[in-house]
């Protein structure tokens, strides 16, 4: 008789999880209203939306949305430039390689944290009401928005670095600050462009939406289009940004290589 | 001997880089007509509203409200990552050039950017009209975007694996269908599963917003507060939504970490 | 010069790095410590510029308690400390120039270092300090660039941009060939001999010590067991130093 080790019981993980995430998929499935024959009868009416939205009216767009593209496009550039360039210095002070004393780094990551959970959306609707309606309110939002993505991805990077130059630097008698600058740095670069030019083509798409509450761009167009069911007005809209987005992501595939 | 001057082409990339961020930034700001005087004045008005929402309404009024829609958020995020998590699995195969013929995947990877491209919201206006306003449109914009995320990460995935178990599954006999089933499901279902838990953080914060615009859940109960200078109310409707955001946040990032990790066996 | 007054180290979890050191090490010395690994070498040379700080008594330099600096005096005295390590710790992204420029940071204001205007005459030590190493034509190039050896060279022109009157050097050639060892450990010598620059050379080689040496100090088990002069050590000595008899991977030998 061959005596098999015994056969390690399901982890508690797999037992528990499974079945209750199954179970509270169809919680949330009921919940939401889920209803195959309802939903079949809706999609009958999906012709009003169809209809107009392959049939894009591009002089019409050219014409009246070309400034809030622009406006769009500028809020995007804005935001991500000063939120990531603001973003540098926090990822320093959020890393622990780079930034020995507990508080502090406790203080700036969860600074980080909790930016991260407020959507873009929420901080544009809160900045609209104590700035005021308009572009700025898109900028503020989105600059916070850049900030926490870059400060999250910027300072698990950091995480990760050589820390020998950096002690090479504090043996020579430098600052904290000229550590970190000449040594820390040099080494996140690649990194932090790659990130910049990810969260600039997030930026773009965010900035699309910001309009919807006031806050700059073409989302006041596409609110005001989408209420009369003009989807034919606002697909060549939606068509223009997504040409901006390719063009962008090409540009960072070809500055990626020529900068690696 | 003479001292060695920089070379100029690491110069030029270097202020050519410099030049296009202060113009882009000096472009964009004078554009949009943001002015010194402007940004000076903003944190003092930042600060007035802040305090504007505290003490937070925290009145059983307000709570009955609240918690439902925070609630609703929940479940339209769970759901719609669901429907994205289902979808994408198989789509993902066929977007992969490793398992399925060359056109076939680049036809599929193309499909996904393209559903990809659209950002949640306008899914949300899109089914509007046919589904009409509620939590179900929202699922739907969310399912559906979602399963364009998914589908072209979960594909990356499957092409990164290691093809050595492969070829031994096929060496000794199996099928194609075994050969999947056997040697890449196991190999990508841990990256995968922390995937789609990721997509549910970030799906969370999706479906706040799109009750901004009737697609259930609480952005609709912020923005109606914010427009009734009901900043108190406002305020819990906010602590309410980073309460949710980190919870899930948190349980997520744990079992992410678990999941990649594997489980560590006493032998 | 360098005085060690009843240096102790406990590390965090009980481990005893370094056990009662007394010892005087006089300017313009060229010492070498031996030891296995784990027998308190570097932690002996991290105690000399405060990177380890040691829990029992103190060391001093020139004069200065480094052991019980504030932070404003251990910048200062760190300054005239130059340290080189055994992975080099260049900044792989930045040039040969950039990195030996970091040994002038102590001296030169924060919003100087950050936007490059270093004063001219903190560039013309970096030269001279590149030039002293051979390396001067390479200054532009990037250090991931470099070899083992030629990196190791930029490491010690950073250090001596400081203008130290200390070289600390924690095993600089256990990554290095043979020809290459020799070739940075002359250099150090050198430095040594025609700057009188006090310096200390961790190394497990115990041929090269021998080659390079004039003082040899032995350390086991967090304990100094041996010092003297490098020319009255014999194979016995090392033998106690390291508790074991003398294996092949001890000696670094020729270039084969």
């Amino acid at each position: 008789m061959i005596n098999l080790p015994k056969k390690p019981p399901p982890s508690l993980m797999v037992f528990l999880g499974i079945p209750s995430a199954l179970l509270f998929s169809y919680y949330c499935f009921l919940k939401v209203g889920f209803n195959l024959s309802d939903f079949k009868e809706n999609l009958e009416n999906r012709y009003l939306v169809t209809d107009p939205l392959f049939n894009p009216k591009w002089s019409w767009a050219i014409e009246n949305a070309s400034e809030a593209l622009v406006e769009t496009i500028q809020i995007a550039i804005l935001a991500s430039i000063v939120g990531c360039f603001v973003a540098l210095p926090l990822s320093f002070y959020a890393s622990q390689t780079t930034n020995q004393n507990k508080v502090s780094y406790f203080l700036y990551k969860s600074f980080l944290n909790l930016v991260r959970t407020i959507p873009d959306l929420f901080w544009a609707m809160m900045f609209t009401v104590a700035v005021g309606l308009g572009p700025f309110a898109g900028v503020l939002a989105l600059v916070m928005f850049s900030l926490a993505i870059m400060g999250k991805l910027l300072s698990e990077t950091i995480d990760s670095i050589d820390p020998g130059p950096l002690e090479a630097a504090k043996s020579s008698g430098a600052s904290h600050n000229q550590s970190v600058f000449t040594s820390a740095l040099p080494q996140v670069l690649p990194n932090f462009t790659a990130y910049f030019l990810y969260i600039f083509e997030l930026c773009i798409r965010a900035s699309v939406i910001l309009g919807l509450v006031g806050a700059g761009g073409v989302g006041r167009i596409i609110e005001t289009q989408r209420i009369f069911l003009r989807f034919d007005r606002i697909s060549p809209i939606i068509v223009l940004i997504l040409l901006v987005v390719i063009l962008i992501e090409q540009f960072s595939v070809w500055l990626r290589r020529r900068i690696l | 001997m003479s001292i060695p001057k920089q070379p100029i082409q690491q110069r030029i990339l270097k202020y050519t880089i410099t030049a296009l961020i202060v113009v882009g930034s000096i472009w964009s700001a004078s554009g949009l007509e943001i002015t010194l005087e402007k940004i000076l004045k903003a944190p003092e008005q930042i600060a007035i509203l802040v305090g504007a929402m505290f003490p937070l309404d925290l009145s059983a009024e307000a709570i009955e409200r609240i918690l439902p829609k925070v609630a609703e958020s929940l479940f339209i995020a769970w759901a719609g990552t669901v429907i994205g998590a289902l979808f994408s699995f198989p789509i993902a195969f066929l977007a992969a050039n490793n398992v399925a013929v060359n056109y076939i995947s680049e036809t599929t990877k193309q499909i996904l950017n393209g559903i990809r491209a659209f950002p949640e919201l306008i899914l949300a206006f899109v089914f509007l009209p046919i589904t009409g306003l509620g939590a179900l449109t929202g699922t739907l914009a969310i399912g559906i975007h979602s399963i364009g995320t998914l589908g072209k990460l979960s594909s990356e995935v499957i092409e990164g694996i290691d093809e050595g178990p492969l070829e031994a599954i096929k060496s000794s006999g199996g099928s194609k269908i075994n050969e999947l089933l056997f040697g890449v499901v196991p190999q990508v279902m841990p990256t995968i599963t922390s995937y789609w838990l990721y997509r549910f953080e970030i799906n969370l914060r999706a479906s706040a917003v799109l009750g901004v615009v009737g697609a259930g859940g609480v952005g609709a109960e912020l923005i109606n507060q914010l427009r009734f200078r009901d900043f108190p109310r406002a305020g819990t409707v906010l602590v309410a939504t980073v309460v949710l955001v980190l919870t899930v946040d948190t349980i997520s990032a744990a079992i992410r970490r678990r999941i990649i990790k594997g489980r560590s066996v006493k032998v | 010069m360098i005085k060690f007054e009843n240096v102790g180290v406990v590390y965090p979890g009980g481990v005893k790095a370094l056990d009662n050191i007394n010892l005087e090490i006089n300017e313009g010395d060229f010492v070498i410590i031996v030891g296995l690994s784990g027998a308190g070498k570097s932690t002996l040379l991290r105690s000399i510029n405060n990177l380890v700080k040691p829990t029992d008594g103190n060391v001093t330099v020139d004069g200065n308690n480094v052991t019980n600096a504030s932070k404003k005096e251990l910048k200062q005295i760190r300054s005239d400390i130059g340290m080189i390590f055994q992975t080099f710790n260049l900044v792989n992204r930045s040039n040969v120039l950039k990195n030996v420029l970091t040994g002038r940071l102590s001296q030169v204001s924060t919003i100087r270092s950050i936007t490059g205007l270093w004063p001219k005459e903190d560039k013309q030590i970096a030269f001279d300090a590149l030039q002293r190493v051979e390396i001067l034509e390479k200054a532009y190039v990037r250090g991931s660039n470099l070899s083992g050896g030629q990196q190791q060279r930029v490491g010690i022109a950073r250090a001596l941009a400081q203008k130290p009157k200390v070289m600390l050097a924690d095993e600089p050639v256990a990554s290095l060939d043979p020809v290459t060892s020799r070739v940075v450990m002359s250099y150090l010598k050198k430095i040594n001999q025609e700057l009188g620059i006090t310096t200390i050379v961790n190394l497990h080689f115990l041929d090269l010590a021998k080659e390079f040496g004039t003082r040899l100090i032995g350390l086991r088990e967090g304990n100094l067991v041996y010092d003297g002069n490098v020319d009255d050590v014999s194979d016995a000595d090392f033998e106690n130093i390291y508790g074991r008899s003398i294996k092949s991977s001890d000696l670094i030998g020729d270039d084969d």
